[in-house]
């Protein structure tokens, strides 16, 4: 039985450039449902920054509908966007985004404060899990590349979302680290059911997703 | 967690992000702590002026009235004579009206030599004065017709010459000029000057004998009378005018050889110009904190597109446009207040300085709170629209900004 976390009905997106419309998304549907692990493929211009955006709640789209865990999210406010983001999205980015002058455990906290929960217990938790229980003071500059994306997994989970969202994250890894995130990746999808969508490049991570999803000129083929 | 615990940690942020920077928020900063800096010294000094006019003539009731003769640009000399006084004495409106003939001379007591005020005068000047005697008696009628050699001490004459403003003095003879002085009596402490006099810095002699021993030509001689009462000081004004112009047979168009003045408006102009003075800084004040609220605005301007990136990230994980807006408020407020306290802290020291150079200043608590809440107002003013710009940074740009 299918158990939809998110429904996209024909979503356009289109932007407008010294009076010239540009059609980005041309007519997206697509259903995401709950434990999925999807991997969202595509040459670059194909749109599927632009998908990533309007699913992580960053942006919204020009016409269509959006439905999150069944509510219409196409119109909100951008403060009801920061709430969805806050409690329902993690996200992980290829370049890490960590902020610099926080230190691991507090860029970790940081979707709690803005919560209005800092669940210090939790972040502990989730640093142990990650191997990071000697760095919480650390600042990311003294971390590398892996260690960096784990502090940024770790952040993505803190408020428990539903769904987490990974631009490229091996992107900026060597292989051998790129193949450790996976393996925490997956992980977070087989044991702790989390429902994924991840955009790469690479066919073979691609692979690790139980569904590869193609975006080609704004349109799934 | 409270909404007072985010704003601590708002707060805590805002610190953070400023400590990492020191030397730029100094410089920042530095517009702020002058400004607050400004207006406490100015407010104080403006205070201690006040304070200083009030003590100068505190001797004098407002009810006195100075006739002196102004030096003319052509050198001619005055008309104003003791002649005068006499002439002054019948107006119905004038209660007293006595001489008073001024100078230096060197005058000395066994070792002690010193270079200080004289002042030949009337009986009368004691009560015009409103002077208290501390020991013996002032000079009298008879000293003045007999030119009795007898002196009064204001009472830091005493400590020149004796060694204590509460010397037992009368009956003691001390040299003033080349002559030998008795003094008959010692004034109280009293602080403040009567027309160009320090009453302290002075000794007191009947007129005829400063005129004929001690001063004689080279005194500088004018007139000091007292009206009935408040009322009746503008026709006591007129009829000393009338009076000395005939007495100095001034013709119709001719200008007045003597200058009357009364005390009333003479306080309080003084007090109205220094007033005008200390308002006309504390705008410079405000206007200093005005350009340092410009500055505080530039570097957030620029904190803002630094951190373009830092605000993409907080708004990807859920941070609210009133969250943004806080943090850079904070940190502009946070400066403000910083340099607000350390320009107070230079103002004490600027406050300590001013005393010791004997500058009047008077320190008043609520200088303090009118430099705090221009410093408060202009920190969220000028903090406000660079805050703005940050909450309002779109998410998806932010992200992407290198």
């Amino acid at each position: 039985m299918s158990n939809p976390l998110l429904q996209l009905k024909d979503i356009r997106k289109s932007y407008e450039i010294s009076g010239t419309l540009y059609p980005v998304l041309q007519g997206i549907d697509l259903q995401i449902n709950r434990g999925d692990f999807i991997a969202l493929m595509g040459p670059s211009g194909s749109g599927k920054s632009t998908l990533l955006n309007i699913i992580g709640c960053l942006d919204t789209p020009t016409s269509g509908q959006y439905l999150f865990d069944s509510t219409d999210v196409s119109r909100f406010s951008s403060s009801k966007l920061a709430e969805i983001r806050n409690r329902n999205l993690g996200f992980i980015f290829q370049n890490f985004n960590l902020i610099p002058n926080l230190s691991v455990l507090e860029n970790v906290l940081l979707p709690g404060f803005y919560l209005g929960q800092e669940n210090i217990s939790k972040a502990h938790e989730l640093l142990n899990l990650l191997g990071l229980d000697q760095k919480l003071n650390r600042r990311p500059n003294e971390l590398s590349g892996g260690q960096r994306q784990r502090v940024a997994i770790a952040r993505s989970l803190l408020n428990n979302p539903d769904l987490i969202l990974a631009d490229e994250p091996t992107g900026a890894l060597d292989s051998k680290t790129g193949q450790e995130i996976m393996n925490i990746i997956v992980q977070l999808n087989q044991k702790d059911k989390k429902t994924i969508l991840m955009v790469t490049h690479d066919r073979n991570i691609a692979k690790m997703a139980h569904r590869i999803i193609n975006l080609s000129d704004g349109k799934i083929t | 967690m409270t909404s007072t615990s985010i704003i601590l940690k708002t707060f805590r942020l805002a610190w953070k992000s400023l400590v990492a920077n020191p030397t730029r928020s100094f410089l920042t900063m530095l517009g702020i702590i002058i400004g607050s800096l400004t207006i406490v010294i100015v407010v104080a000094l403006g205070q201690g002026a006040k304070k200083e006019i009030e003590q100068q003539y505190s001797s004098l009731s407002v009810t006195t009235i100075l006739i002196n003769a102004p030096s003319t640009v052509e050198g001619a000399k005055s008309k104003l004579s003791y002649k005068d006084v006499s002439e002054l004495t019948p107006i119905q409106s004038l209660l007293i009206v006595v001489p008073q003939l001024s100078g230096r001379v060197q005058m000395q007591y066994q070792g002690n030599s010193s270079n200080l005020a004289v002042l030949g005068t009337d009986p009368g000047f004691q009560t015009l004065a409103n002077l208290n005697l501390l020991q013996g008696r002032f000079f009298t009628s008879e000293d003045d017709e007999q030119r009795n050699k007898v002196v009064v001490l204001g009472a830091v004459v005493a400590e020149e010459l004796f060694g204590s403003r509460t010397a037992d003095v009368v009956g003691k003879s001390i040299m003033v000029g080349k002559k030998e002085y008795q003094v008959i009596g010692l004034l109280e402490y009293k602080g403040g000057t009567v027309g160009p006099t320090t009453i302290d810095d002075s000794i007191f002699t009947p007129y005829s004998v400063a005129n004929r021993y001690i001063l004689g030509i080279n005194g500088r001689f004018n007139i000091n009378a007292q009206a009935k009462d408040v009322a009746s000081i503008p026709t006591a004004i007129d009829e000393i005018s009338t009076v000395l112009r005939q007495s100095h047979n001034l013709k119709p168009g001719m200008n007045d050889d003597f200058r009357v003045r009364d005390m009333g408006t003479t306080v309080s102009s003084a007090v109205g110009s220094s007033r005008t003075m200390a308002i006309l800084l504390a705008a410079v004040g405000i206007v200093v904190l005005l350009v340092g609220g410009i500055g505080i605005m530039n570097i957030m301007y620029v904190t803002v597109t630094e951190r373009t990136k830092e605000i993409g990230i907080r708004k990807a994980i859920g941070a609210k446009e009133e969250h943004i807006l806080i943090q850079f408020l904070f940190e502009a407020l946070i400066m403000s207040l910083l340099g607000y306290i350390i320009g107070i802290i230079f103002s004490f020291l600027v406050y300590y300085l001013l005393i010791k150079f004997e500058i009047s200043a008077i320190a008043v608590w609520w200088s303090y709170f009118l430099s705090l809440a221009v410093t408060l107002g202009i920190g969220t003013f000028f903090g406000y629209y660079p805050a703005q710009k940050a909450a309002k940074l779109n998410p998806i740009d932010a992200l992407r900004y290198e």
